[in-house]
């Protein structure tokens, strides 16, 4: 996939990105079997307990911080860990659209994913209960983009995006995960 | 028969053509100049005009069709004030989690909704509406309407702590600068010619209506609004000093619950009780009120107001797909001169037909049939009091 409008961008930034870099990427991966084993990983995290119900995630030579609400007895001071994964899931969907798009030489204005989910029992999770789970049994994800391409196109890519998102379909296999598109 | 009775007119705005959203979006971007974006924007408010004028309306507007909405313009106009996405604002919201909240009761990204915020010293670079004014009287006979942000609105949605502080500590030192700016184009405005202001508030439904701590988009600084009694105090104060001792054209005051989406369930609701001592002690000739959607209450709350001001009443839903007979029109008239004097009532829809450019609450063909509907009901209204007259 390299549509003639991406010959146009090749060496230059779209949506923030370097275009022709991309492409390169997505060639290496297609031809040399290293990139694409070093790209699988492991990827690794280590979380380190940092007191009261905080913690701090080591990620490469990034950190994230955690903590829980104070209803817990916790000094929220950071998200807690399940928001992440709301986080990390549209993060994760957000890098599939945007990459898709930049490929499809679709400039992006404005791109926003609003996630939700609802524990499954929280009695669960504090041992009060065996029924039903402690986890998300759904996460419902909602995009709002604006950009230079039809609704359809912006669609199919946002389609793409989140059949094809890393942590969407890790977390997918236990729950299940209601996406929604709105184009402006 | 009276002519002058039950005159028509608009809130203000219109839905934006297709092509003008374009430019609009390039003028955002920096991509086109505002004197570019406004050449395009001269075909829209031809368009607009004649439509409201082969509608019947009496009192026409520009349709807004150079607003991006009906107050974050004034970036295009000032210095000191900047256009911000609530996306930008987050980082500075105190209560993000009350602000995710409204984001999603409204089901609108945060990207979307913009604020002017004052973010140095606010100065005038030139008139607000001084050149809408003089190419909607060069074409149009009728008489024309100005819509301008009231200044309650303009002051409680620039002012955003962590941005606007450094050049105004208090709320109040950015409310001093607002008035003065909006008293001084009235001013121009009324030497231009002009005939009627509308100052619109509808920030002042949010904050009667409302819940406690909740906030909108369009007033993201309502976050460290003080109780509704002393909010609605200072906006009679704002008010005051705007307008005081100015005479000699029609000023007015809009507020409504809402008009962001067509969805009745997400938008404000409550009478006009507990907002009218506030209204009518302002120092304007009309209140122009939303009284067709059944959200905004009773008419009986204004039977110890009825004759103070005229009433701009509401009679058609600018959201709704149906087309409102003249029938309804005429009915919902006949039950408001109950409690207003005939010859102060102006009839208009609820609000506007596109406040939000990228967001309109209906197309132009059903906004022309709805102002095509209440000119031929208060035609009718005319006819019929000439003939009992």
């Amino acid at each position: 996939m390299f549509p003639v409008s991406m010959q146009e961008v090749r060496g230059k930034l779209l949506n923030g990105l370097e275009a022709a870099k991309l492409e390169q990427f997505v060639q290496d991966l297609k031809t040399k079997p290293d990139v694409a084993k070093a790209v699988n990983g492991p990827w690794r995290s280590r979380v380190e307990w940092q007191g009261g119900l905080k913690a701090k995630g080591y990620m490469r030579n990034h950190v994230a911080s955690f903590d829980e609400p104070e209803g817990l007895g916790a000094t929220d001071t950071a998200a807690s860990a399940h928001e992440h994964i709301l986080s990390a899931v549209g993060a994760c969907m957000m890098t599939g659209f945007v990459f898709q798009a930049t490929r499809n030489g679709i400039k992006i204005h404005n791109c926003e994913i609003a996630l939700e989910g609802t524990f499954g029992s929280i009695l669960n999770w504090a041992g009060l209960s065996d029924e039903d789970t402690p986890g998300y049994p759904e996460i419902k994800a909602k995009m709002y983009v604006k950009a230079d391409a039809t609704p359809e196109t912006l669609e199919r890519i946002w389609n793409e995006a989140w059949k094809r998102s890393v942590v969407t379909q890790t977390v997918a296999r236990e729950v299940k995960v209601t996406p929604s598109f709105e184009a402006l | 028969m009276d002519s002058s009775l039950f005159p028509v007119t608009v809130v203000g705005s219109w839905p934006r053509p297709p092509w003008l959203i374009q430019a609009l979006r390039k003028r955002q971007a920096g991509e086109s100049s505002f004197e570019e974006f406004n050449a395009v924007a001269d075909d829209a408010v031809l368009a607009s005009v004649k439509q409201q004028e082969d509608a019947g309306v009496d009192i026409v507007s520009d349709g807004e069709q150079r607003r991006d909405n009906f107050y974050s313009f004034v970036v295009e106009k000032l210095d000191g004030i900047k256009l911000m996405t609530v996306a930008q604002l987050l980082d500075f919201v105190k209560d993000r989690a009350s602000f995710e909240e409204s984001l999603r009761a409204l089901d609108v990204p945060a990207f979307a909704m913009k604020s002017p915020v004052a973010v140095g010293q606010v100065r005038a670079r030139e008139s607000l509406a001084l050149d809408e004014l003089k190419f909607l009287k060069e074409h149009t006979d009728r008489k024309t309407k100005i819509p301008l942000p009231g200044p309650y609105m303009l002051t409680r949605s620039s002012w955003f702590p962590g941005l606007s502080d450094n050049a105004y500590p208090e709320i109040e030192d950015l409310g001093r600068e607002v008035s003065g700016i909006l008293r001084s184009e009235v001013l121009a405005l009324k030497e231009a010619g002009a005939d009627f202001i509308q100052f619109d508030e509808p920030v002042l439904s949010q904050v009667v209506y409302g819940a406690e701590g909740a906030e909108t988009f369009m007033c993201a600084a309502l976050a460290s609004r003080k109780d509704p009694t002393q909010e609605l105090s200072y906006a009679l104060e704002l008010m005051n000093r705007t307008v005081q001792g100015i005479s000699g054209i029609k000023l007015g005051v809009h507020v409504c619950r809402g008009n962001w989406s067509r969805k009745e369930d997400v938008l404000l609701k409550g009478n006009y009780g507990p907002l009218l001592p506030y209204l009518t002690e302002m120092k304007v000739d009309q209140l122009v009120l939303e009284f067709a959607t059944p959200r905004a209450g009773e008419l009986e709350v204004f039977k110890e107001y009825g004759d103070e001001k005229e009433i701009g009443l509401g009679v058609v839903n600018p959201r709704s797909p149906e087309v409102e007979s003249s029938d309804l029109i005429e009915k919902r008239v006949r039950e408001a001169t109950k409690f207003f004097d005939q010859s102060k009532i102006y009839l208009n829809p609820d609000c506007g037909f596109g406040t939000f450019a990228e967001r309109p609450v209906n197309d132009a063909t059903t906004a022309s049939a709805k102002l095509h509907s209440i000119s031929m009901a208060a035609k009718r209204l005319r006819q019929r009091i000439a003939v009992a007259a």
